[in-house]
């Protein structure tokens, strides 16, 4: 297992340096395309092992992989391994209407490679600390994809990005810090046994009734800030949709649908170190009013948008407040809902930006208004977007329209008909918003009127290669079939993460 | 935790440390001149590695020496000397644009630290001795200075010089209530430092040769 650990973490490494070394553009792609595969393979094999073991356990508790850590491994594996599919077109495009320099080329492949690494590494490590380090590494790690090509506006971005998510992770860490804190100073005051001198998740979540109740309430906060900031709670999104939008369009998936997520984890982590300490409600009511008050943005976001890439920036963060919400309604349904809704928006989201990054290459521009006609234009990418759009806004059968009922559920079930009703409302906002614009981007115009791009050049009628649909069409198919049954290892396999959280 | 009964001389020292070094962040909040900031922060890099050297002899502790070498090292040395270099090659002269004004930004100086110090007096007044109450609402008041100062400063470089004087105030609190703190995590913490100090220093780079400017204040075409 320690030979498959340590492959599965120098393939992005090793690819990464490759690309930047040897200079060869095909070289670089299929390069990441093949490590992107194999952490792909190795994270399915992780699922498959973990069906019948409890963790693996590395470097005297180090490295800790159970069903948890595993779920969010396979998570990123799936949007590495589309986005390095997805880059092969989108740089060729990024090359010829952007001029992309070769430098810039390199770098890119280098970095991306770089940025999955620190995202695969964040939820094997069993140290908290370590772990907020190497959060703060993707923000450094993807900062500089932001600004793969460098415009004024994306600097923006990045400055912004990295100055935020920094400060945050500083927040955290002093939170960190106050839970170390919490198991020293309850030693002094009950003998010398209860000294809990560690920062791993599995000895704090073992001994967390011993920990000191009101510097763990203050910590959970600061967390729920700090980590909050990197996962795009409001109000401390403000990054998210700029650099989302920004960034190169597989890039914006890689942070959207899986560097949110790996965010979640470490949350969850100390959620579940705090509700043992404290009882699982009070965590679970900060998450419940954060979650309610991020829908709320998300959607106001979504709204107001004018541009393809800042919608979905918006999308996310509604996302992940219903995420959030379902951890904190908690019980069976809401937890597994909220861990259901991390894999479809995973699957969702993919779909969404791969296609703007398409429109954007057609159209030359990324606003909503003046992208019209694109079913007449490039009939494979529309019909994609369409029904992408459509799972992630929850019609059924979709992965998410599943994730979503079950939140509902267990909010029906707690009988809080005030949660029930304000995210129906919410919801079925996001719904209209978000239809409503793609509809005018997609259909928007007659048959026969012809179609001009950003520059007022006439589009001809011309799909996109196999390599740039495929990447939209896989999770699309997938989230279709997740949406009509669950696999029972797959059920199997997120009650036990249920059982890992609120246990 | 530091032991409950302190040599004097262990007290008196940390009284002065801490207090220089709160005075430092003042000196901060004070100047308008970039390279005042980056000197004010070396010496208070410097003031805490003296103070990391004391509890590590008093505590007889290897990881501590090891800790505050690092630091005189990374904080108080690689850090300025990067910033100054910068200053050098671009040539800044120019001063920072302040949104808050200089008295005001010292009196919301003083208001955040008297915050710290409630803040941190009603968590943990309880079980620890009032010394390590007053270095730790000091190390609690660097972090919020530090916020202010991002906040407040329209220029890159200081918005990273924010982001230290809260490393640092992280640094000063863990140092001071949990100094058996695992080595591990303050070695990668002080890597962490390096990373992002770097990163930001060609971002901004980057910024200066596109906009021609260390000014933040016209970032703001990114809205809504």
């Amino acid at each position: 297992m320690k030979i498959i650990v340590l492959i599965f973490l120098l393939l992005p490494l090793i690819s990464g340096i490759a690309a930047l070394v040897f200079r060869n553009k095909r070289f670089a792609e299929y390069i990441t395309f093949i490590s992107s595969a194999g952490t792909l393979a190795i994270s399915i094999y992780y699922l498959l092992f973990l069906l019948h073991f409890h963790s693996i356990t590395l470097l005297n508790n180090a490295i800790i992989i159970d069903k948890f850590s595993a779920y969010i491994i396979l998570l990123v594996a799936v949007v590495y391994f589309l986005s390095s599919m997805y880059s092969i077109s989108y740089m060729k495009f990024a090359i010829k209407n952007e001029g992309l320099t070769d430098n810039e080329f390199f770098r890119y492949y280098l970095l991306i490679n770089l940025f999955a690494l620190t995202m695969l590494v964040a939820p094997i490590l069993n140290n908290m600390a370590l772990y907020l380090i190497d959060i703060e590494l993707t923000t450094v790690t993807s900062s500089f994809l932001v600004i793969t090509e460098v415009t004024e506006k994306s600097i923006e971005a990045a400055w912004k990005y990295i100055v935020i998510v920094s400060s945050g992770i500083s927040i955290a860490l002093l939170g960190t810090v106050l839970f170390y804190l919490a198991g020293n100073i309850h030693g002094i005051h009950h003998g010398v046994y209860s000294i809990i001198s560690s920062l791993d998740w599995t000895v704090l979540s073992a001994h967390a009734a011993y920990l000191n109740k009101d510097l763990v309430k203050i910590a959970f906060v600061l967390i729920v800030i700090g980590l909050g900031t990197k996962v795009g709670l409001a109000p401390m999104h403000t990054w998210l949709p700029d650099a989302h939008s920004e960034a190169p369009a597989p890039i914006s998936t890689m942070l959207s649908a899986s560097l949110l997520n790996t965010a979640m984890y470490g949350i969850m982590r100390y959620f579940n170190i705090a509700g043992k300490n404290l009882g699982f409600n009070y965590p679970q009511e900060i998450m419940i009013i954060i979650g309610l008050f991020t829908i709320f943005i998300g959607v106001m976001g979504i709204i107001n948008q004018k541009t393809t890439k800042r919608l979905f920036a918006y999308s996310s963060i509604e996302h992940m407040g219903i995420i959030s919400l379902g951890f904190g309604l908690g019980g069976l349904f809401g937890t597994f809902g909220a861990l259901f809704q991390m894999l479809a928006h995973s699957l969702s989201k993919p779909i969404m930006f791969y296609g703007s990054g398409n429109l954007l290459h057609k159209y030359k521009t990324k606003d909503i208004k003046a992208i019209k006609g694109a079913i007449y234009t490039m009939p494979k990418t529309a019909f994609l977007y369409v029904a992408g759009a459509l799972t992630l806004v929850g019609a059924p059968p979709s992965a998410v329209f599943i994730g979503e009922f079950m939140i509902l559920l267990e909010s029906f079930k707690r009988s809080d008909y005030l949660i029930s009703v304000i995210l129906i409302i919410l919801l079925i906002s996001a719904f209209i918003a978000i239809l409503a614009k793609i509809n005018s981007m997609i259909f928007g115009v007659s048959k026969d009127e012809s179609i001009y791009d950003a520059n007022r050049l006439k589009i001809t009628k011309d799909d996109f290669s196999i390599t740039s649909l495929m990447p939209m069409a896989v999770p699309l198919i997938l989230t279709i079939i997740l949406g009509l049954y669950i696999p029972s290892p797959l059920k199997l396999f997120l009650n036990g993460i249920v059982r890992i959280i609120i246990k | 935790m530091l032991g409950l009964v302190l040599p004097v001389y262990l007290n008196v020292a940390i009284d002065l440390l801490t207090a220089f070094i709160l005075l430092l962040s003042f000196v901060m909040l004070s100047s308008k001149w970039i390279s005042f900031y980056i000197h004010a922060y070396g010496i208070q890099s410097f003031l805490i590695f003296i103070l990391t050297l004391i509890l590590g002899i008093e505590t007889h502790s290897v990881d501590l020496y090891l800790v505050a070498l690092l630091t005189l090292i990374v904080r108080c040395l690689i850090v300025p000397y990067m910033l100054l270099n910068m200053m050098k090659k671009f040539n800044i002269k120019e001063e920072i644009n302040l949104s808050i004004k200089i008295p005001a930004s010292i009196i919301m100086g003083l208001i955040l630290t008297v915050f710290g110090y409630f803040l941190i007096f009603k968590l943990i007044h309880n079980f620890v001795p009032d010394i390590i109450i007053n270095s730790a609402a000091i190390a609690l008041s660097l972090i919020f200075i530090g916020f202010f100062m991002i906040i407040s400063r329209y220029t890159t470089i200081t918005q990273i010089l924010g982001l230290l004087v809260i490393e640092n105030g992280i640094f000063l609190f863990s140092v001071i209530l949990t100094p058996t703190l695992p080595l591990i995590v303050e070695l990668v913490v002080l890597f962490d430092i390096l990373v992002t100090v770097v990163a930001m220093l060609i971002l901004s780079m980057v910024m200066k040769i596109k906009t021609d400017s260390f000014s933040t204040g016209m970032l703001n075409r990114l809205v809504g």
